[in-house]
């Protein structure tokens, strides 16, 4: 080992040296071929003689056999390793059928390959100065190999990697001041008072805003609070290992008798399988029953779309600085030999590789920068009926889809869809009753009297639902979470969502204390449904979804983003805060964790002053939850759609901020995430994108050769380029939308979304009642104000032309510090109070909206367009270029659509210009930003009462959403340079909710630099 | 005449000049010229020129720019103030915003139609509008103007101001379309006053008088404002003064400003170089403790901070 580490290093350094001699030398392969095929030859070497690297060529299937080519533009470079049937060979000509090729642009990247980490390989990646053709999966197995070889020099490697990270960070970011962290925590001691009978729905408690609770009111809580930040979480096996063993032994594409599979029976028969065989876990002092997976807090695993980009990672991902999980060396194993191989040429992208001959619009999507397919992951984005469940239970749902085999006039498909409902309903029922059988022998075990009684109320309520209608409130919260883990073995747990659940478990609640008669006795009960929550918002965080390292620079820090939705009004239009929306909220407020998001809807007519100064008080107190949400606005978006009012009345968010219509409507409402900047960008280079390097889009002119002779003609282009792209990701989410329909139908969905029933038809294949897909859309303020500052200097007022305007943009403009000032300067930008910029961003937002409004989906529906970024602003703005809105290069964009924070020093100019935009065009919802610091001199009531008559007056105008982060730059400087000492502190990036210390630097810092208003 | 003014600056979004969010119209000009005026750029009446350091970047159109070589990096303040004829050409060109006009003319109406744009946050806030500057009374004329248009539209209106100005009119043209007056009372001592102040405190504190007696019988709600300078106005002799006042007329409330060194930065900007009094206690910020003293005192008296 020894003697080939050294070797390797000097072979390393060899080539370091030969790629620095090569530079010049063309086409013709050289020094540099050689040392690579030496090298790949080592790697062929050692796998073919090491028993310890042999055993990894074996899985339960077989060999794994693939390959993977190496090359270079100028093909001074071209290698193949071939793996086939235990033997490994090194080829000097990348042969036709290979699995993948890296292709790298130039000599440099290949050094910079030869000295970085798999990990580190990802920055190549996305940069596109590598560029993957083919499997992806096999890359990944690729790394695997490589990192198998470098052993613990990985390791090493990355741990070096940690400690300096930390080391520079101390340096960078040390700020002067003591006090900042317990400044966040001493905000929990005080509690606003509320006043009694404000608002018409709440009956039962006497101080809504319940102040009399704090967190240390609930050991149990706080018990699994302090473990939700301290617990690693962990690579599950259990799921991928159950169903892959299911599908070896009934067939995938084909059943035992070569027949093909109906995929949606085919599901159904595997997840049956899979929730009669998992393990019933009842964790130690929960008041819920039922697990996500057999892990303390486990990672999803769902091979079939993207889990084997976690390939290359299986031994490391402990040790990766952020976002680490572990993964035992069994469950390493049970991946590598029974789960990856079985899937690494089953799943959504080679689906769509092989049936679509490699589309163009998946090749763009690989190279990261334009848009992002969220079908490659999953769909989920969407959110149950659960009245219904309650109501009916799985038996009373089973009955309706037996009286619609009996009574309906459904041909095959719909009979095996119906039939696949049914299926899995008795699956999840299975797994109730073995959580039944687990609280009973639970219930044998324990010592302690109360948790006895639990135990055995445990086992009361798993024996009856979700079977039968729930009755009381802890019934309907058991039912609601069993339905729910069965809900993410079936889907991905990224961004389904439970719907506004104040309204659907108040009956409950009602019930439950109607039948208590003291004072006393009732506040008892108040204080256990808060617990009961509390405890269903606990368990919500007992899964993560698996990202690859590269998602953490795409994705930082994400959980699976489960939406809650509170308040609002009622189908009927009626003031629908009640009792449990002010019981959630305390939830929110105790525990300030990043899921449940919480979303609240306000209606300014309708919902009470003191409602809303009690979210504003929240937020202050959590310093980031919940989102503010106007009825008025959202009303108003979805009204072009058609939807009946008592529906759209009823909307609950999904995801990040995505309006559903809750349990009647398949939304997918983050389908694509799209880069606006990367059309502008290519309207600017006549279709070139700079950083793919690629003439990809439409020619539409060249500002080089004096092209653009108005303004209208430029933004023409963009709009070209734009809708080039949209169509692009349009066409790529319904290919991916078909292998969805071959790979992943949902039947629990379907039989828990309105319609399907009747229909017969699997939600996957349009059987919603309500059908339609969301996108976001990110760059708007970014391309808008780009667009201002051409229009205004180069046309208007001919300050510059758009010629020099070019030279300085390719250059970053280091070589006219005084164009860049007089672009951040002299123009009236989005969000300066001038109204021909909200004009502008009005204009480019319709572009976008009508673009996708003309287009029907895979399954029938339509698109909506939204305006929100998650942590997209950050990932793309890293790949992007600098732009005329004097942008540098590799910065962030705005997060959302909020204002650049130099177009005014009037915070309400940019309150006033988001609240300008028409909502038509924001059907899928928007981010607002804000970062607000509550004075050291103000009472909680004053700072309370400041933000408060921000959001009112902003809804007043016409806002549509709106988000806070209420926590100063010197706070966060400080989480950076100490994270040991802000492992709870929650910020909230484009849509979503993060712990700050486990982001990614790029998105740490923009977060700092947004513009912070004091209170 | 009464059609324009000069205005330094519309601040909105301010949470610190009255209840509510508000926005600040700053005037230029002021009839007193205190030693640590916080915004010296406001106590000339006349257009100056400002040059911020920071903002440049050293792109030398301004040097092409100017007719008459007035500016240059070899001068501590890059302007040649004496050279200098205030044309603003360089203003113009200069992208960055480093050379800046302190002063522009607005109408009523220009200022007018500026801050009724943010009237949705005064209605949900109990905000409004705050004159200040400089002097807001000073312009009487225009000031009562713009009072009146925004009375008409329902807008809350507070003053700002030192107190030196003809009552008479004052009550004639300002007092019926104002809601609150915050009053600032600096120096007893009248030579002390005159030396920190440029200007004697006999009118002042007569009006002050009249004023509050006047809010005391159904009038205008008057709150004194002391800004507490260290060695100057927070003196044990002052703060004492100050107190014995406002237990004659019966004052309960008034604000205390403490003190901070920004303006010293400004007038950098502007062209001014010595710190007149030569007073080292100016180059810092006001101690806490010494305003908590301060503090104690008036709440000992009865009077709140």
């Amino acid at each position: 080992m020894k003697s080939f580490k050294s070797f390797g290093n000097s072979l390393n350094s060899l080539l370091v040296t030969e790629t620095e001699a090569v530079q010049g030398r063309g086409r013709r392969k050289g020094g540099l071929n050689l040392i690579t095929s030496v090298l790949l030859r080592l790697m062929a070497f050692q796998f073919n003689v090491r028993p310890s690297l042999r055993r990894y060529m074996k899985g339960k299937d077989g060999w794994i056999n693939f390959s993977v080519g190496l090359k270079t533009e100028n093909e001074s470079v071209e290698q193949a390793i071939v793996f086939h049937d235990g033997r490994v060979r090194v080829l000097k000509k990348i042969p036709v059928d290979v699995d993948v090729i890296m292709h790298l642009t130039n000599n440099d990247v290949l050094k910079e390959m030869a000295t970085s980490t798999p990990n580190e390989m990802l920055n190549l990646i996305l940069k596109n100065k590598m560029v993957l053709d083919g499997n992806l999966a096999v890359l990944q197995l690729f790394n695997f190999f490589l990192s198998l070889m470098l052993g613990k020099t990985h390791q090493k490697k990355l741990e070096k990697k940690n400690r300096e990270d930390l080391a520079a960070r101390k340096k960078e970011f040390q700020v002067d001041k003591s006090g900042l962290a317990e400044e966040l925590l001493e905000r929990k001691q005080y509690r606003m008072r509320g006043v009694k009978g404000v608002d018409k729905g709440v009956s039962f408690l006497d101080d809504p805003y319940l102040p009399q609770f704090g967190i240390e009111s609930f050991p149990r809580l706080k018990i699994f609070l302090d473990a939700h930040f301290d617990t690693l979480p962990e690579i599950c096996v259990e799921r991928p290992q159950l169903m892959t063993d299911w599908y070896r032994a009934n067939g995938f594409e084909t059943d035992a008798d070569g027949q093909p599979w109906n995929p949606e029976l085919r599901q159904a028969y595997a997840l049956n399988y899979l929730l009669e065989n998992r393990q019933p876990i009842i964790r130690e002092n929960d008041l819920l029953a039922g697990t996500t997976t057999a892990k303390e807090v486990g990672v999803t695993i769902f091979p079939d779309a993207t889990a084997t980009q976690i390939w290359g990672e299986l031994h490391s991902m402990e040790n990766r600085v952020l976002n680490p999980c572990s993964c035992s060396k069994e469950s390493a194993r049970i991946l590598h030999e029974e789960v990856f191989p079985y899937w690494m040429h089953r799943n959504i992208r080679e689906y769509t590789r092989h049936h679509h001959d490699y589309p163009l619009c998946q090749k763009i999507d690989e190279r990261f920068v334009a848009y992002f397919v969220w079908k490659s992951v999953g769909i989920s984005h969407t959110i149950p009926n659960f009245k219904r469940l309650l109501e009916k239970g799985t038996l009373g749902i089973i009955g309706d889809i037996e009286y619609e085999l009996e009574n309906g006039n459904h041909d095959q498909l719909g009979r095996d869809s119906l039939e696949s409902m049914k299926i899995i309903l008795g699956g999840v029922n299975t797994y109730a009753a073995n959580l039944a059988g687990e609280a009973a022998r639970l219930v044998e075990l324990e010592t302690d009297p109360q948790r006895k009684q639990e135990l055995i109320r445990l086992h009361e309520i798993c024996s009856k639902i979700p079977a039968h209608p729930a009755e009381t409130l802890d019934e309907a919260l058991n039912a609601i979470w069993i339905i729910w883990t069965a809900i993410h073995l079936e889907n991905a747990n990224t961004g389904t969502s439970l719907g506004r659940l104040d309204q659907w478990l108040q009956p409950y609640f009602v019930a439950d204390i109607s039948k208590l008669e003291t004072p006393a006795e009732r506040e008892a009960y108040i204080k256990n449904a808060v617990e009961l929550v509390g405890c269903l918002y606990m368990r919500l965080t007992d899964h993560v979804p698996l990202i690859p390292d590269i998602g953490n620079y795409l994705f930082g820090g994400a959980s699976s983003t489960q939406a809650i939705t509170v308040g609002g009004i009622t189908p009927e239009g009626e003031d629908a805060v009640n009792d449990m929306t002010y019981v959630f909220l305390k939830a929110t407020e105790l525990l300030a964790i990043r899921d449940a998001n919480v979303n609240a809807r306000f209606h300014v007519e309708k919902n009470s002053d003191a409602y809303l100064k009690r979210l504003c008080e929240i937020n202050v107190i959590t310093s980031a939850t919940p989102i503010m949400q106007s009825d008025q606005a959202m009303i108003k978006a979805l009204s072009q759609h058609g939807y009946p009012a008592e529906d759209i009345n009823d909307w609950a968010a999904t995801g990040c901020v995505e309006p559903t219509l809750q349990g009647q409507h398949y939304s997918h409402t983050a389908c694509i995430l799209l880069n606006m900047v990367a059309s502008m960008e290519m309207a600017l280079n006549n279709g070139n994108h700079p950083v793919m390097h690629w003439d990809v889009g439409p020619k539409t002119g060249s500002i080089e050769n004096g092209d653009f002779k108005t303004f209208e003609s430029f933004f023409d282009a963009w709009a070209t380029q734009q809708r080039f792209m949209i169509e692009q990701a349009l066409e790529l989410n319904d290919l991916f939308g078909e292998a969805h329909q071959q790979y992943r139908p949902t039947p629990l969905f379907s039989a828990l979304i309105d319609g399907a029933i009747e229909n017969g038809r699997d939600v996957i294949q349009g059987g919603a009642k309500y059908n339609s897909s969301g996108t976001s859309n990110i760059g708007l303020a970014d391309v808008t104000d780009s667009l201002l500052v051409i229009r205004q200097l180069v046309f208007e007022e001919q300050k510059v032309s758009f010629q020099k305007l070019k030279e300085a943009i390719d250059e970053n403009f280091a070589n006219n510090p005084a164009l860049l000032a007089m672009v951040r300067n002299k123009v009236r930008l989005f969000g300066s109070g001038d109204d021909d910029a909200v004009a502008m961003a009005n204009r480019v937002a319709k572009v976008v909206h009508d673009c996708y409004l003309k287009h029907t989906s895979y399954r029938g529906g339509r698109i909506a367009s939204g305006f929100w970024s998650m942590s997209q602003h950050v990932a793309y703005g890293s790949l992007s270029g600098p732009l005329p809105s004097g942008r540098l290069a590799g910065k962030a964009f705005t997060p959302g659509l909020t204002p650049n924070p130099a177009a005014s020093k009037n915070f309400l100019d940019n309150i006033t210009a988001v609240a300008g935009l028409n909502p038509e065009n924001l059907d899928n919802n928007l981010a607002f930003n804000v970062k607000l610091i509550p004075s050291a001199e103000d009472s909680r009531e004053q700072t309370v009462e400041h933000m408060f008559s921000y959001v009112k007056s902003y809804f007043e105008q016409g806002g549509m959403q709106m988000q806070f982060n209420v926590v100063t730059s010197e706070t966060l400087r400080d989480a950076m340079a100490n994270p040991e000492n802000y492992k709870s502190l929650m910020v909230r990036i484009s849509g979503y909710n993060a712990y700050f210390v486990t982001l990614n630097r790029e998105i740490q810092i923009e977060l700092i630099e947004r513009a912070e208003y004091g209170l | 005449m009464s059609d324009s003014t000069l205005i330094l600056e519309i601040k909105g979004n301010s949470l610190d000049d009255g209840p509510g969010i508000r926005s600040v119209v700053f005037f230029k000009g002021c009839p007193l010229s205190c030693l640590w005026c916080h915004n010296p750029e406001s106590k000339r009446s006349g257009v100056e020129i400002s040059f911020q350091g920071d903002e440049c970047v050293a792109c030398d159109t301004c040097l092409e720019t100017c007719p008459l070589d007035a500016l240059s990096r070899d001068h501590t303040f890059f302007i040649d103030r004496e050279r200098c004829n205030l044309c603003f050409e360089c203003v113009a060109e200069c992208p960055s915003g480093a050379l800046s006009r302190v002063g522009t003319e607005m109408s009523v109406d220009e200022v007018v139609d500026k801050v009724l744009k943010d009237k949705p946050f005064y209605d949900t806030s109990g905000g409004g509008v705050t004159f200040s500057g400089g002097e807001p009374v000073l312009p009487l004329e225009f000031l009562a103007q713009v009072l009146a248009r925004l009375k008409n539209e329902g807008v809350h209106t507070l003053i700002e101001t030192c107190g030196y100005f003809n009552l008479e009119k004052f009550r004639e043209q300002i007092y019926p379309h104002v809601d609150s007056i915050f009053y600032d009372i600096k120096i007893i001592a009248e030579e002390n006053h005159k030396r920190f102040c440029g200007r004697g405190n006999r009118l002042i504190l007569r009006n002050f008088a009249a004023l509050y007696r006047q809010s005391q019988n159904g009038g205008v709600e008057v709150l004194p404002r002391i800004p507490l300078i260290p060695g100057m106005t927070d003196t044990a002799a002052n703060i004492d003064a100050i107190i014995r006042l406002f237990k004659e007329l019966g004052v309960t409330k008034t604000h205390l400003l403490p003190y901070h060194p920004l303006w010293q930065e400004k007038n950098r900007q502007i062209g001014i170089a010595e710190n007149e009094a030569d007073n080292v206690e100016l180059e810092k910020w006001i101690a806490r403790d010494h305003v908590a003293q301060c503090k104690k005192r008036f709440q000992a008296a009865g009077i709140e901070t």
